[in-house]
């Protein structure tokens, strides 16, 4: 079941086009990943899920209804931006004290064990909190919240290596038990990669990849041996990047069946799988390079990026 | 508020959306040494600075003067005295930065701009109505004492804290709600329409201004505004800028219905 229905979505600011003609559905209970560069779309997008922007055209469904403006709807949403502004004098206590009155799973023990876990001040002002500390208090009302459909924004800006992890396990254990719709935006894309269940990929307000991750991750390969050798094989195939070294190349190609992985070790390459991250990046240059030179697709958008790389 | 409840058309929601709206008003409430502790703080300060003026006075005053007939000649200034004017700013600039601040934070926690909109009302009549009761009570201890024993007025002025109980209340409660809701629309128009938003809004005012001057010194009309004011009297100026306090939460609460948070 879809918690969220999206179709034909476009928001422009002037000139400006943020989200372009996006069709979108996330299903229940899932953990969807939103990756992109900076100034994709994410934050936009999340904003208008959750009524806080108005779509330019387009319609959007959330719990089976608009949200703009629909209480309904709201309460069973939590948004925490990246960017959130918080009232001038609150201190993170304050944050606290009112979660309870706005989200109706909010669950006080769990959010108290957080903050010794992620060694929040709450007599703070949050004007004085770190970076770190700021991105805590956001994962802290995310988790602790338990709202149906709940969004993590750029949640570990700042974050160190340990709470950075200690978000992940908190994250993996209490959706296990208290099962529900996760949106996780993020650009550090290795971390998270074995915690998303459905991956979905942004880029200049448009959708490049809506996809299961299990089939994401395999619809990639590297090949990876002598140039002669990688050029041989790659001849009349979708090469999706190309980095030399020399006599030595390796090329990214979409997926491969098992004839071509048998071809392909018999001509002395070396398969690995590609990393999410990897994927997002060639596909974000492929369809960069598309846009520069619309109708002169695919081709040269490999040597672009097979150039830069070997810069 | 009737009136703006009526704008949506679902009846349902009113209903379930009423306790939200309480919860906005406790939202605003958490903190409330901005809202309640110091500006109490600072009138007390205020008070304090004004006693030990009136003290000066009192002692440099000759005895003979300070009894003679028709007595407290010598404090009569002090009934012009704008000292309580300060709270009523300070509740302008609570009311510009509760919308600025709390409405960005109001969307994080998923309230819906129209609950939102509905508890800062609130906000505005249960503060109003504490700072008027305060100030009331402390104009009619003012009279009892004759200005704290030093025939002084800072409750007790030709503005406000005399006449009636009722007129005392209600000219005072009326000019807090004008603060609260002219700060309030001020800064939706910034949410709504940012620095352009705020460059026409005062480009206009100052222009309204100055042709509502030019039209009146043209018309040799200054005499005219001079004897409605006199004749309105305080408490009817009060009265008049319900106006502007109506048009401003009207405006107000369409202008938010549309406004985004500042990223």
């Amino acid at each position: 079941m879809s918690v969220v229905e999206i179709a034909n979505l476009t928001k422009r600011y002037g000139s400006v086009l943020a989200v372009n003609d996006v069709t979108l559905s996330l299903e229940q209970d899932i953990i969807h990943g939103l990756l992109g560069r900076n100034g994709a779309g994410k934050t936009t997008l999340m904003q208008l899920l959750t009524g806080q922007d108005f779509a330019s055209s387009g319609s959007i469904s959330v719990f089976g209804a608009p949200p703009v403006e629909n209480a309904r709807v709201l309460q069973n949403i939590c948004f925490i931006k990246e960017s959130q502004k918080y009232p001038e004098d609150f201190r993170a206590k304050h944050v606290f004290t009112n979660a309870p009155l706005f989200f109706e799973n909010w669950d006080s023990a769990f959010a108290e064990q957080l903050v010794a876990e992620f060694r929040l001040p709450l007599n703070r002002r949050i004007k004085k909190l770190s970076r770190g500390q700021l991105s805590s208090l956001g994962v802290i009302v995310g988790l602790a919240s338990r709202a149906p459909l709940t969004f993590f924004d750029e949640p570990y800006l700042g974050l160190d290596a340990v709470a950075r992890q200690l978000f992940y396990d908190r994250l993996l254990e209490d959706f296990a038990e208290h099962p529900r719709t996760v949106i996780l935006s993020t650009h550090l894309i290795d971390e998270v990669q074995n915690l998303l269940q459905h991956v979905i990929v942004i880029d200049e307000g448009r959708i490049l990849v809506d996809s299961d991750a299990e089939e994401l991750r395999g619809s990639a390969t590297t090949v990876a041996g002598t140039a002669r050798a990688v050029d041989a094989f790659t001849l009349g195939r979708t090469v999706l990047s190309r980095q030399g070294l020399g006599a030595l190349a390796q090329a990214t190609l979409s997926r491969l069946s098992d004839e071509d992985r048998a071809a392909a070790a018999a001509a002395g390459l070396d398969i690995t799988p590609v990393s999410l991250q990897q994927l997002v990046v060639s596909l974000s240059e492929t369809a960069q390079a598309a846009s520069a030179h619309s109708g002169t697709s695919a081709q040269l958008g490999t040597s672009t990026t097979s150039t830069q790389r070997e810069k | 508020m009737t009136t703006l409840a009526a704008d949506q058309p679902a009846t349902a929601r009113v209903a379930s959306s009423a306790p939200r709206a309480i919860n906005v008003l406790r939202l605003h409430l958490t903190n409330k040494w901005t809202t309640l502790g110091t500006p109490l703080l600072i009138l007390t300060f205020i008070f304090a600075v004004n006693y030990v003026i009136w003290l000066l006075i009192y002692t440099s005053t000759p005895e003979a003067a300070r009894t003679a007939a028709g007595g407290n000649q010598y404090v009569e200034g002090t009934q012009y005295s704008g000292s309580t004017f300060y709270i009523f700013i300070y509740m302008l600039v609570i009311a510009i930065q509760v919308v600025l601040r709390t409405f960005p934070f109001a969307l994080g926690f998923s309230i819906t701009r129209r609950d939102f909109y509905l508890g800062t009302a609130l906000l505005f009549g249960v503060l109003a109505a504490i700072y008027s009761v305060i100030l009331t009570i402390m104009s009619y201890i003012e009279e009892a004492t004759t200005g704290w024993g030093l025939g002084g007025h800072m409750f007790s002025t030709v503005w406000f804290g005399t006449g009636s109980l009722g007129q005392r209340l209600s000219s005072e409660f009326f000019a807090f709600l004008f603060f609260f809701f002219v700060g309030a629309a001020i800064s939706t128009v910034y949410l709504r329409w940012r620095a352009t938003g705020m460059i026409v809004l005062w480009g206009s005012i100052v222009l309204i201004g100055v042709a509502a001057a030019a039209l009146i010194t043209f018309a040799n009309g200054w005499p005219a505004v001079g004897t409605w004011f006199l004749n309105a009297g305080v408490y009817g100026v009060v009265l008049w800028s319900l106006v502007i306090t109506v048009i401003s939460a009207f405006f107000g609460f369409r202008i938010l219905r549309r406004a985004t948070p500042v990223n």
